[in-house]
């Protein structure tokens, strides 16, 4: 009597809500198990080797001789493009004007540049060579370069990158990718084995999976996930009203 | 499942929140024109020479604007500081006034109005990193009022929030269930996500007889009375 009474208060059939529970646990308990195995890999994982950089080191800026810098009006009368910012860095110990045409909102967004050799003002192309060079400056290993190529995006081990990279793989154990940009000459980043497979379950996490015709993003901002996060809410609730029907009922007791 | 149960909900709701919400629109970037205008190099006199002879310690030496005027901004010892590239004046720290100007400067709605400005010099709000202090906060009276901060010292925008950033953020504290430093390595999680883990396997197996047709059969050859759970 007292269960048809309270049946009659609530706005849902429990019924249905136990249905509706057993056939969702049907269509979302591969990729809950997923998000769980995935999940509490994070939680396990370490940290620091996730990030790729075991072999990276950072570059120490040797001093600029400002007597020796070229006239910055010289050297922005190369280039007829749009003047956003000029700074002054080094690449390899020497020092350059970085000017930025072009800049996205953050670093991996769009973005197009000039590198002006800061002392003698000629533009610097950042060929093959220098890319080498200034992968082996960010790298503390003592493998040897084994492969070097410019990509484009997508990149694999960079996935929101929009610019042009070189990637040049060292022969290491963990065979360690040090990216380039190809316009600035700017350190990437490192990517490593380690990350590839932490990776792995970000991609596994995000339901971030390479579909028919479309690659991983590196987002988890995509179709597939929203609509399975939607049935896991109301396969959670559901389950969460049923959990508390059978406390009511008195069915949890310690023996 | 009684003591899970509830994080599993929690987990649910704020993943659910955090992939339908784009991530874009979360960072504030459609908050900011990105329509950044041209240095116009003839009214830069001052050099990055003259710069490094009057400031030899000088780093990350960057030429840009402040608003429309090309400015020199670089570190002295650990502290940016902003040079006109005009003239070579040190650039006074930007006062309430101007930090109001840039705040507009940046944003994307040109009609809007400033709820509030407030200068941070220590204790930064949860929102904000402490490696941009000193800043100032500027308040938007708009929808989901956003808040810019201009660094006194460089007058530059580090950051920009809103509330569907703020909700975004406590989403994912409650998502790795780690209120202080939001790391996913917290026990709390461990002990979390190993239990859900060990329940969802049950679960698994309770799916398989409720659902599978050969064990249904046998049930109701057995029992044609209400089982105990109720369904």
């Amino acid at each position: 009597m007292r269960e048809a009474k309270k049946k009659t208060t609530l706005p849902f059939k429990l019924s249905t809500i136990k249905l509706l529970h057993k056939w969702l646990s049907l269509l979302v308990f591969i990729q809950l198990f997923i998000w769980l195995g995935s999940g509490l890999f994070f939680n396990l994982m370490d940290h620091s080797k996730a990030r790729g950089n075991q072999h990276r080191q950072s570059i120490v800026p040797v001093a600029i001789d400002a007597q020796r810098l070229s006239d910055i009006n010289t050297s922005l009368s190369i280039t007829s493009e749009p003047l956003k910012e000029v700074s002054l860095v080094q690449r390899l110990g020497h020092p350059y004007y970085l000017i930025t045409h072009d800049k996205g909102l953050y670093r991996h967004f769009k973005s197009h540049f000039s590198l002006v050799d800061a002392y003698s003002g000629v533009i610097k192309i950042i060929d093959n060579e220098m890319a080498a060079a200034l992968a082996k400056e960010s790298y503390s290993g003592s493998a040897e370069i084994s492969h070097l190529k410019k990509v484009e995006p997508p990149i694999e081990d960079f996935l929101k990158e929009k610019n042009i990279l070189w990637q040049v793989d060292f022969d290491d154990e963990l065979n360690t990718s040090v990216y380039i940009n190809a316009s600035s000459g700017r350190l990437v980043g490192h990517s490593n084995d380690d990350k590839r497979f932490a990776d792995f379950f970000f991609m596994l996490h995000f339901m971030d999976y390479p579909l028919t015709g479309n690659a991983s993003v590196g987002g988890f901002n995509n179709w597939q996930i929203i609509f399975f996060a939607l049935l896991t809410v109301v396969f959670c609730l559901t389950g969460l009203i049923w959990t508390l029907e059978l406390l009511i009922k008195g069915r949890y007791k310690i023996k | 499942m009684l003591f899970i149960g509830l994080q599993f909900v929690v987990w649910s709701v704020s993943g659910a929140y955090m992939v339908i919400m784009d991530i874009d629109y979360i960072h504030g970037d459609s908050l900011v024109t990105n329509e950044k205008q041209n240095i116009v190099p003839e009214q830069v006199k001052y050099s990055f020479t003259d710069l490094l002879t009057r400031y030899p310690q000088a780093e990350n030496i960057e030429l840009g604007l402040l608003l429309t005027k090309p400015v020199y901004r670089f570190d002295l010892k650990k502290q940016k500081r902003m040079v006109s590239a005009g003239d070579g004046q040190q650039l006074p720290k930007i006062n309430i006034a101007m930090a109001i100007k840039l705040a507009k400067h940046h944003y994307a709605n040109r009609q809007v109005e400033i709820s509030k400005a407030q200068l941070i010099t220590e204790k930064p709000p949860r929102e904000l990193s402490a490696r941009y202090l000193p800043v100032w906060r500027i308040d938007f009276d708009d929808f989901s009022s956003p808040s810019f901060y201009i660094s006194v010292n460089s007058g530059q925008l580090v950051t920009k929030r809103h509330s569907f950033w703020r909700i975004f953020d406590w989403m994912f504290a409650f998502h790795v269930m780690d209120y202080i430093d939001e790391e996913a390595d917290n026990r709390l999680l461990l002990i979390a996500s190993t239990l859900a883990l060990l329940a969802s396997i049950f679960g698994l197996v309770l799916t398989y007889f409720r659902l599978a047709p050969k064990y249904n059969k046998k049930q109701n050859h057995q029992l044609n009375k209400p089982n105990k759970a109720g369904c």
